[in-house]
């Protein structure tokens, strides 16, 4: 934690990204494309916070912009109390001045060094004591688990280690923020879920305001206390993962992340929280959203595992419909599905024991408090 | 950024752009005038003139039968070594590493001069030998044919050729070969239906590129083809500017036309056939290796005739040379002449005005040309590879022209340019063509070393507090330096043995090594030619190791 001396006490400074109104266009071939549409953001302290998106949705430039590796149009950025770049006030702080660090996704470990002079580089910028070096080179390295690697050739460590490397070089100056641009795209998938763990537990032991790029939702789910959905160079969402996941009210969002059916109709009526919502499968009631009034025409966004088998008997009552099961392939920890329900297909799951085959006709119901509304 | 990068793109195009394309127009238009200096009169004489020389018929055809018998017998030396190399269990692997680099670090003239000491018919030591051993009369072998000249080009061009095959040998995925067994098909078959067209287009870039070589070679046809009046087209435009009363460079102009444009033709081939050959490369991500062939018995009697190879191509000609230099006249070694050698040539070489004036000439043209040249690449390699915009790829062609550029034709280009300037007849003409010919040479490393700087090196050392001017000097400059040497070794090694466009460029005054050595040729001063051919040797290989050293040094201190 970052403590800072204040009349005599020692307290913890919360570092706080604030952006203002930031705008970045790239010209490519004579035509303009704009990466940054008017981003306005507040990066909380001490959270691990993630700007997701798909490609080129202006996430990576958005954390360029932060760490000063690009300088934007427009607008402002502020870190803690320090401006690093007003457009207004013609201020921008190079990247050598702002003491982040970054994590970048290719790591880029230096060929030409070994593990030691690659992790004591950011301290031997800032010209400290050669003993000095040593001591916190070693407390790094013990702490992302590579003690005893120092005199290593950095190229010659697996991809796993290199991204440790990567963490122990961002982390070994104390920095106030640290920055991630996908740092694991590069590693395969069962190394990919270990390192995700492992910097989990890495980053909630610091309490540093980490930014963490990345377009796999999985990994923003898992990793994040807040996230961001960027699109088009503008955030469109932003919040804790759960409320992402199961309150966004953007179909983008909704489509984006997880699995998702998306189902167009238009809102019959509202009533005591719930809305009735006419669809080419029938009327569906979903949890309601203060913007939905009757005649609105929205989408209902059903994720697979929310559609539950129901047993014969039990075939009547709110949201439960029938249709024919279209497909079914066995996945191990589950059976996944498509069932068609008058014109429209739509996925489920079951438990993999369910006694369901191809072709079959089943009653499934929707879970009302996770049907939600989309507005197009 | 972008405006400098911009600007930068722009020079280079302008500079590169002057370095190859105007010997190109120079040659082009003065092949329509009626000599040097005598620009403004179009005149169709000189290509009528040279394209019915009756003597033009033979000297197409020697150039067809050398180039391409040179060329299929180095690829096919190539083919065998890169085979046992990569695909079988032969002893001494390292020895490949060997045999493919070092011949090219031995000067062509050099190597050619050395086997006219061994099998001239006059008094080649081989020859000398058989006479004396089986009581001949008449020698019984002659370097001094096309058969020759076939065996010596083909000696000296295939490394290259084993260069461009060796590796697509070994990225080749055997499963390839195994699924055709697996299918059915004999051994034989899989190599005609699978394993040669996979490795074709390898092959056939080897061929290309051995026929560029081979037309512009010039020590191999002035050395050992102009004795025996066996002319190729190279010599043919030497014999119109250097023999004669009146050298005709319009008449040397108008031939070379037709050389250069076979030359770039063929380099367009080679290109094309790179980036084929790039298709069929099989990456596959698990670690294979490929299935070995155990070759039992034939395994040393075929280490010894890599051995051979080896022998022939390094160890002998510095041997002869070296011998040749001591002794006073050719003989086979004997205990008499072992008694009679001194190191009267040696000192007669140091003593020649001309020999130590060329030493000096050549040994300014390597250290000061690989310099520049290395200082022009590095900044054209860095545009090409992270400027990356339609002009870039402009520069990269316009750089890598120069290719296709045989020595002696480019050179008569840069005389009708050079005769206009104050350049012409001082080293600075020579230090301008050297560059311009060779700078693909020069970016090529360069390029390498400028792709594994990833961006993301440079911007990670600014984000953890090292600014421009450190990350350069930590950073950059660190990394380009293996790529830097690398460069400049190959530049010096190409400048000091540089023959084929000094031979047209060297006025007195600006004589250089392998022109002065060429010179004791065509005297027959063998003595002191192969005493100069040594010193040579001995210059280039301390630039090299110089070289090294710093690199190395400079490796070190980054911090």
């Amino acid at each position: 934690m970052s403590l800072y001396l204040v009349f005599g006490l020692w307290v913890p400074i919360l570092m706080e990204i604030r952006i203002r109104k930031l705008n970045k266009d790239f010209f490519s071939e004579g035509k303009r494309i704009t990466a940054l549409d008017q981003v306005n953001l507040n990066i909380p302290a001490n959270r691990i916070f993630t700007l997701l998106g798909p490609s080129g949705c202006g996430k990576t430039t958005l954390l360029r912009c932060i760490v000063g590796l690009e300088t934007p149009d427009k607008g402002e950025i502020l870190i803690g109390d320090e401006i690093v770049f007003s457009q207004e006030k013609n201020i921008y702080l190079p990247p050598e001045k702002r003491r982040l660090g970054m994590v970048f996704q290719t790591y880029a470990i230096w060929p030409h060094m070994n593990v030691f002079d690659n992790v004591a580089y950011p301290l031997q910028t800032r010209k400290l004591p050669k003993k000095e070096i040593a001591d916190k080179v070693a407390e790094t390295l013990r702490f992302v688990q590579l003690a005893g690697f120092e005199k290593r050739p950095a190229t010659k460590l697996s991809g796993g280690q290199q991204q440790r490397v990567a963490l122990a070089r961002a982390l070994v100056a104390e920095p106030k923020v640290i920055l991630f641009d996908e740092p694991l795209s590069n590693l395969d998938a069962k190394l990919r879920e270990e390192t995700r763990k492992e910097l989990r537990s890495f980053l909630s032991r610091l309490s540093i305001t980490a930014v963490y790029v990345t377009h796999d939702q999985i990994e923003a789910l898992s990793l994040s206390d807040m996230v961001a959905v960027m699109r088009n160079g503008r955030i469109i969402e932003m919040g804790t993962p759960w409320d992402i996941y199961f309150n966004s009210d953007q179909r983008f969002v909704a489509d984006f992340i997880g699995r998702a059916n998306i189902i167009d109709g238009k809102i019959r009526s509202v009533e005591k929280g719930w809305a009735v919502i006419e669809s080419a499968i029938g009327t569906i009631v979903c949890q309601s959203r203060d913007e939905a009034v009757p005649g609105k025409s929205v989408s209902v966004c059903i994720r697979p595992e929310f559609i539950k088998l129901l047993t014969e008997a039990g075939g009547e009552g709110r949201n439960v419909f029938r249709g024919k099961v279209e497909s079914l392939v066995f996945v191990g920890d589950i059976q996944e599905g498509e069932v068609r329900i008058k014109e429209t297909t739509l996925s489920f799951q079951v438990e993999p024991t369910a006694k369901i085959k191809e072709g079959d006709l089943i009653n499934l119901r929707f879970d009302p408090t996770h049907c939600s509304i989309l507005f197009n | 950024m972008r405006k400098t990068n911009r600007a930068l793109t722009y020079s280079l195009i302008v500079i590169v752009g002057f370095l190859t394309i105007c010997p190109v127009m120079m040659l082009f238009l003065g092949s329509f005038t009626e000599g040097l200096g005598a620009f403004g009169d179009f005149t169709l004489k000189k290509y009528i003139k040279s394209y019915s020389d009756p003597a033009l018929g033979s000297i197409v055809a020697n150039t067809v039968i050398f180039t391409s018998g040179s060329a299929l017998l180095a690829t096919a030396l190539a083919m065998f070594l890169a085979y046992l190399n990569t695909r079988t269990n032969i002893p001494f692997k390292g020895l490949f590493g060997i045999v493919s680099i070092v011949p090219m670090m031995i000067p062509h003239v050099l190597f050619a001069v050395s086997w006219a000491l061994l099998l001239n018919p006059s008094n080649g030591m081989i020859n000398l030998l058989f006479k004396q051993l089986l009581g001949l009369t008449e020698s019984p072998l002659n370097i001094y044919t096309l058969q020759g000249m076939i065996l010596v080009e083909a000696l000296m061009d295939f490394p290259m050729a084993y260069l461009i095959i060796a590796p697509a040998m070994s990225a080749f995925d055997v499963s390839l070969e195994e699924s055709s067994r697996v299918c059915g098909a004999s051994n034989f078959r899989t190599a005609v239906r699978v394993t040669f067209p996979i490795l074709r287009p390898a092959i056939l870039a080897a061929i290309t590129l051995a026929v560029v070589r081979s037309l512009a070679s010039f020590a191999v046809p002035s050395v050992i083809g102009m004795p025996g009046r066996n002319y190729v087209l190279s010599t043919h435009i030497y014999r119109i500017i250097a023999t004669g009363f009146a050298p005709d460079y319009g008449m040397a102009a108008a031939v070379g036309m037709s050389v250069l444009a076979t030359s770039i033709t063929l380099i367009f081939l080679y290109r094309y056939l790179t980036s084929e050959g790039e298709k069929y490369v099989t990456v596959s991500s698990r670690g294979y290796r490929p299935t070995v062939i155990d070759l039992k018995k034939a395994k040393y009697p075929l280490f010894g005739i890599v051995a051979f190879l080896s022998f022939v191509l390094i160890v002998l000609p510095i041997v002869v040379l070296f011998y040749t230099s001591l002794v006073p006249y050719s003989m086979v070694p004997s205990t008499r002449a072992f008694t009679l050698m001194s190191w009267k040539h040696w000192i007669a070489v140091m003593k020649d005005p001309i020999s130590m004036l060329s030493l000096k000439n050549s040994l300014f043209l390597g250290i000061a040309g690989a310099t520049l040249g290395i200082l022009l690449s590095i900044f054209v390699a860095y545009v090409i590879v992270k400027v990356r915009t339609t002009a870039s790829g402009f520069l990269e062609s316009l750089s890598f022209l120069s290719f296709s550029f045989p020595g002696i034709v480019i050179g008569i280009g840069f005389m009708w340019f050079f005769v206009y300037t104050p350049l012409y007849a001082t080293i600075w003409a020579l230090l301008i063509g050297y560059i311009a010919t060779y700078l693909p040479y020069g970016v090529r490393p360069l390029s390498s070393a400028f792709i594994q700087i990833h961006s993301h090196l440079e911007e990670s050392s600014r984000v953890c507090g090292g600014g421009a001017l450190y990350t350069m000097r930590r950073i950059i400059i660190p990394l380009l330096i293996p790529g830097v040497v690398s460069g400049w070794i190959m530049l010096t090694t190409m400048f000091v043995r540089e023959l084929s466009l000094s031979v047209v460029l060297s006025r007195p005054g600006t004589e250089v090594l392998a022109v002065q050595i060429l010179r004791f040729a065509e005297d027959g001063l063998w003595g002191r030619l192969s005493a100069l051919g040594i010193m040579m040797i001995i210059l280039s290989t301390t630039l090299v190791i110089i070289a090294s050293f710093i690199g190395a040094k400079l490796k070190k201190v980054n911090k």
